[in-house]
């Protein structure tokens, strides 16, 4: 073989044909491929994409419409927030408003209560429920606009309406500005997957609708399951 | 420098091996993907294929069919736990447009109708009740009911008029896992991927090729949720005639709107009033 190499003509060849073999070798080894992968079948997942947002469904179950009602959140709420897309589960979720009652009255306040004032009044406050002073007790009211809390109460919802989140919990609806999460005015037209603590049933224009503090909910079947959107008589 | 070192003489030499080198590479590129051209080459196993084709043939093959559902469902609580949700659904299904779901929870009772003209929904605990117009056939009607109403009619994969093509249509891969046993019947366990969303099935060994359990396993979403279904008491003999499937309202019920997603999307842009 040394011998044949030394020859200038042997030594071409050679390497003509070592060449063709690299240029050949990787088609033919990528065909190979295929033909194993066709042969046994392995399950093969695509690399999963950066998070760059969260993904929720509305509706689980249906591997028709996988994809037909999909929202995608540009980051992942604080587990405090409740951020309900899924709006076809039955879980109970205890949280401190839902025990609201307006005009309760009761020797003391809850504790971890802290003391505000709103539009000049005195509020004492304790995780999404407001109370005032009356006749030496303390007095379940409704949320005042306006009132400015630093946390969220625990269990607090998301709805959005137009570009705006409002976080909802036991019947108000908080914005953030800033640091702080402010009570607003009920935006009309937003939809809530539940009502507030305590509303009462009316009939407006012969029609079934609840009221808590002056507004107005009626019930609507939103993705299927019954929510309550807000409006004006 | 002797023959055998003859490789690393000057590169004139050897002009022709860098030649055929580029060549060679210019057939890789040539047998490459383009760029943004996607290559999945089909990984599904041709057995998990032939049970899945096999099952769905024998649900479109059906008439009408009735199915009980245990549903176990992951929900992420705001206390960063997660938890499960359950309920029961009771399925009724007539070829070629009816159908009729009655969905059960500790807190909630619900009823969806479908009766070849509308979908009607019934909340039983608070008696309300809605319905909007639908196509004349099932696989339409709840195409529909998913696109223009945000509703998921409850098990609707069982119900298409092609269980398999309707589910496999986007499976990038799949394979059979092997016999397991659900609840006591034998069944052949499947699993398939549409990539970023895996599906599995149990399906029942013999002669009645149905699914005992399905699950969904939402990969793209925070915690990967997963969607769990027991299917049990499987009857496709009683006939279900069409008082099963018209929706008469309780009575004192109270009829309400059912929001359509267009008109939601128009609102949340417009932000209520």
């Amino acid at each position: 073989m040394i011998m044949t190499l030394a020859n200038p003509a042997s030594r071409k060849k050679l390497t003509c044909g070592l060449a063709l073999l690299l240029a050949v070798m990787p088609p033919l080894f990528a065909a190979r491929q295929d033909q194993r992968q066709e042969g046994k079948a392995q399950p093969e997942r695509a690399p999963a994409p950066p998070r760059a947002a969260t993904v929720e469904r509305f509706n689980h179950g249906s591997i028709r419409h996988v994809d037909t009602h999909v929202v995608q959140r540009p980051v992942v709420p604080p587990h405090a927030i409740d951020v309900r897309r899924e709006v076809d589960v039955d879980i109970h979720r205890p949280r401190f408003w839902n025990d609201f009652a307006y005009g309760r009255r009761m020797r003391s306040l809850p504790t971890g209560w802290i003391s505000l004032v709103v539009g000049g009044a005195p509020f004492f406050y304790c995780n999404g429920i407001y109370y005032q002073q009356q006749a030496g007790q303390y007095e379940e009211v409704y949320p005042p606009i306006g009132a400015a809390v630093s946390v969220l109460p625990d269990g607090a919802i998301a709805v959005e309406a137009g570009n705006e989140t409002y976080y909802y919990a036991g019947g108000a609806f908080y914005m953030q500005q800033g640091g702080v999460f402010v009570i607003a005015p009920t935006p009309i037209g937003v939809v809530v997957p539940e009502l507030p603590p305590g509303a009462v049933e009316v009939s407006v224009n012969g029609a079934v609708a609840y009221q808590f503090n002056g507004v107005y909910y009626q019930p609507i079947f939103v993705d299927g399951v019954t929510q309550y959107q807000t409006f004006l008589p | 420098m002797n023959d055998i070192n003859g490789f690393v003489r000057p590169l004139k030499r050897h002009g022709l091996v860098l030649l055929l080198l580029t060549a060679g590479a210019l057939l890789n590129l040539a047998a490459a993907p383009a760029p943004g051209q996607e290559v999945k080459p089909s990984v599904i196993d041709p057995h998990a294929d032939a049970l899945m084709k096999r099952m769905g043939d024998y649900l479109a093959q059906a008439r009408f069919f009735s199915v009980k559902a245990e549903v176990w469902q992951d929900v992420q609580l705001t206390s960063g736990l997660r938890a499960q949700a359950g309920r029961i659904i009771d399925l009724q299904v007539r070829r070629p447009n009816r159908y009729h779901a009655e969905v059960h929870s500790t807190r909630r009772s619900r009823g969806l109708f479908y009766d070849g003209k509308t979908i009607t929904l019934v909340n039983r605990i608070k008696n309300f009740y809605g319905s909007v117009a639908a196509p004349p056939s099932l696989d339409k009607a709840l195409d529909a009911a998913s696109e223009e109403f945000g509703i998921t009619l409850p098990l609707e994969d069982l119900v298409v008029s092609d269980p398999y093509h309707s589910a496999m249509q986007k499976v990038v891969s799949g394979t059979d896992l092997g016999p397991v046993t659900v609840l006591g019947t034998p069944c052949e366990h499947l699993a398939f991927s549409l990539g970023l969303v895996d599906w599995q099935v149990w399906i029942e060994d013999g002669p009645t090729p149905v699914p005992r359990k399905i699950v969904i396993t939402y990969q793209d979403e925070e915690g990967s949720p997963e969607f769990t279904a027991i299917l049990s008491d499987w009857d496709f003999l009683t006939t279900l005639p069409d008082f099963v499937f018209n929706f008469e309202p309780p009575r004192g019920a109270t009829k309400i709107e059912v929001a359509e997603l267009k008109a939601r999307r128009e609102a949340h842009k417009k932000g209520g009033k």
